[in-house]
């Protein structure tokens, strides 16, 4: 049973919202900052602020390695996942251009695309099928059909934990003289990216949900020929002041404003952590996650959503019951078991459109770092007694 | 003050802090000695952000080595300091 006074759980199966608990390293990380780094990073040369300047770029450098990306001057700290897709999306699109989208975006992507469609931009849909996947095949047909600014695809889904085929895609989309544009919140940190491998043009992910930081920050790699707009203009603290304009090298061009230094620094040590521990992290996840799929799957009257048991998915678990109302699920799961989950459209209506659960939702559980065997027991043992009183 | 008679460095500008503390580590990796400073406005490009000092015998292994690794120098000068 849960401590009546705290709302600490006893099992967080919520990873897909956020990561907790956290890396000891990035409790360390972010503390270190708040006392001991307090300078403006960018903004001056005396000792604390210099320090702060150079655990940032310590950090960025960090994600580089984690992600790939060759120059680490290409990626962008974000206050969120969807602040970087609102400047790709945004940034990298103008009225006539047309967009082609798979249906299990994310509103991070969902709209910025529908405002975008106001101001003028063609957005067309590619459906998913039920497990959530969307058909290179399908894609190319609709890039074939008319001249395509970019194509855009979330790299996992937020709600079945479908893997897209972002490499796929991105092929389709360069040989049609397209853009590849990926909005990563659930991929990286759950699964291995290498930008150099994948060889797409941008890929906005989060600094807290897999990479393990804290909430407030986020990632953007734009790749080095890419001409994006800025959205946000302001102060840099670097060379160039005195112009009207962002400077056109990057970072500062895409950063404007004071950093949230205990947020980057935060970020910075979850994805070292994940340089050493991920790929054990990874099998542990796909582990916990088959566990719950195939004991869900024994609960009379759940249905799982998403890729069946075994099939490759980022550890994001959800189902809907016949009976039993996935709210009142996740509040029986809360308040009597200790168990921190997800109900509701889980900001994707697209996607659960695209699977049929729009008009009930679903019970998601997700699964991360800290999570244990024991966890999974006691979650599937709870679902079991909530639909069966 | 200290007294200490003044000597002449040259000083090296960037575009972004980013670059000039690339610039600074690859430098000291490469075993030629900087020193971060403010960045003056007597040396132009209008920066607001870190400069990196050196010995004026220096800057051209210095300045070679960071066009090899493309981290370009916006601004050049020299100061007098202790």
């Amino acid at each position: 049973m849960p401590a009546s006074s705290s709302p600490r759980p006893v099992a967080y199966l919520d990873h897909g919202a956020t990561s907790w608990p956290k890396p000891e390293q990035v409790v360390h990380a972010v503390t270190r900052a708040l006392t001991e780094l307090g300078g403006n990073p960018g903004r001056g040369a005396y000792a604390m602020a210099l320090a702060a300047s150079r655990a940032i770029f310590e950090s960025r450098r960090t994600c580089a390695e984690l992600l790939g990306v060759p120059d680490s001057r290409d990626l962008i700290f974000q206050p969120s996942c969807t602040a970087g897709c609102n400047l790709m999306l945004k940034g990298t699109l103008k009225p006539g251009d047309r967009v082609v989208v798979g249906s299990m975006e994310h509103n991070a992507v969902a709209r910025p695309l529908e405002h975008l469609a106001r101001t003028g931009v063609e957005v067309v849909v590619v459906q998913g099928d039920r497990t959530g996947l969307v058909d290179p095949d399908d894609v190319e047909r609709e890039v074939r059909a008319a001249p395509t600014r970019a194509v855009v695809c979330q790299h996992a889904s937020n709600l079945t934990g479908t893997i897209q085929l972002i490499g796929d895609l991105a092929d389709i989309a360069h040989e049609h003289g397209a853009l590849m544009l990926v909005d990563g919140a659930q991929g990286a940190g759950h699964v291995d990216v290498d930008i150099r491998v994948l060889g797409i043009d941008a890929y906005a992910t989060s600094g807290h949900k897999g990479m393990l930081g804290p909430q407030g920050v986020g990632l953007l790699y734009l790749s080095p020929d890419l001409d994006v707009q800025t959205q946000v203009q302001g102060g840099t603290g670097g060379g160039g002041s005195e112009s009207p304009d962002m400077p056109i090298e990057r970072p500062d061009r895409y950063e404007a404003g004071t950093a949230n230094t205990p947020g980057i620094l935060g970020l910075g040590a979850g994805a070292a952590f994940l340089i050493t521990e991920g790929a054990r992290q990874h099998r542990r996840e796909a582990e916990l996650a088959r566990q719950l799929i195939e004991g869900i799957s024994t609960i009379p009257g759940f249905r799982v959503l998403g890729p069946p048991a075994g099939a490759p998915r980022v550890p994001i678990v959800s189902a809907v019951h016949d009976r039993v109302d996935a709210d009142r699920i996740a509040f029986a799961l809360d308040r009597t078991y200790g168990i921190a989950a997800r109900a509701g459209l889980h900001c994707a209506p697209w996607a659960h459109r695209t699977i049929g659960t729009v008009d009930c939702g679903a019970i998601r559980l997700g699964i991360g770092w800290g999570n244990t065997g024991e966890h999974i027991d006691l979650a599937l043992r709870a679902l079991r007694d909530i639909v069966s009183s | 003050m200290s007294g200490r008679p003044l000597r002449s460095f040259a000083v090296l500008g960037f575009a972004t802090t980013h670059t000039a503390l690339a610039a600074e580590q690859l430098l000291k990796d490469l075993g030629v000695p900087v020193t971060p400073i403010p960045a003056p406005t007597s040396i132009g490009g209008a920066l607001c952000g870190i400069a990196l000092r050196l010995d004026p015998g220096d800057v051209e292994r210095a300045e070679t080595l960071l066009e090899r690794a493309e981290l370009p120098v916006a601004a050049r000068g020299e100061i007098e300091d202790v």
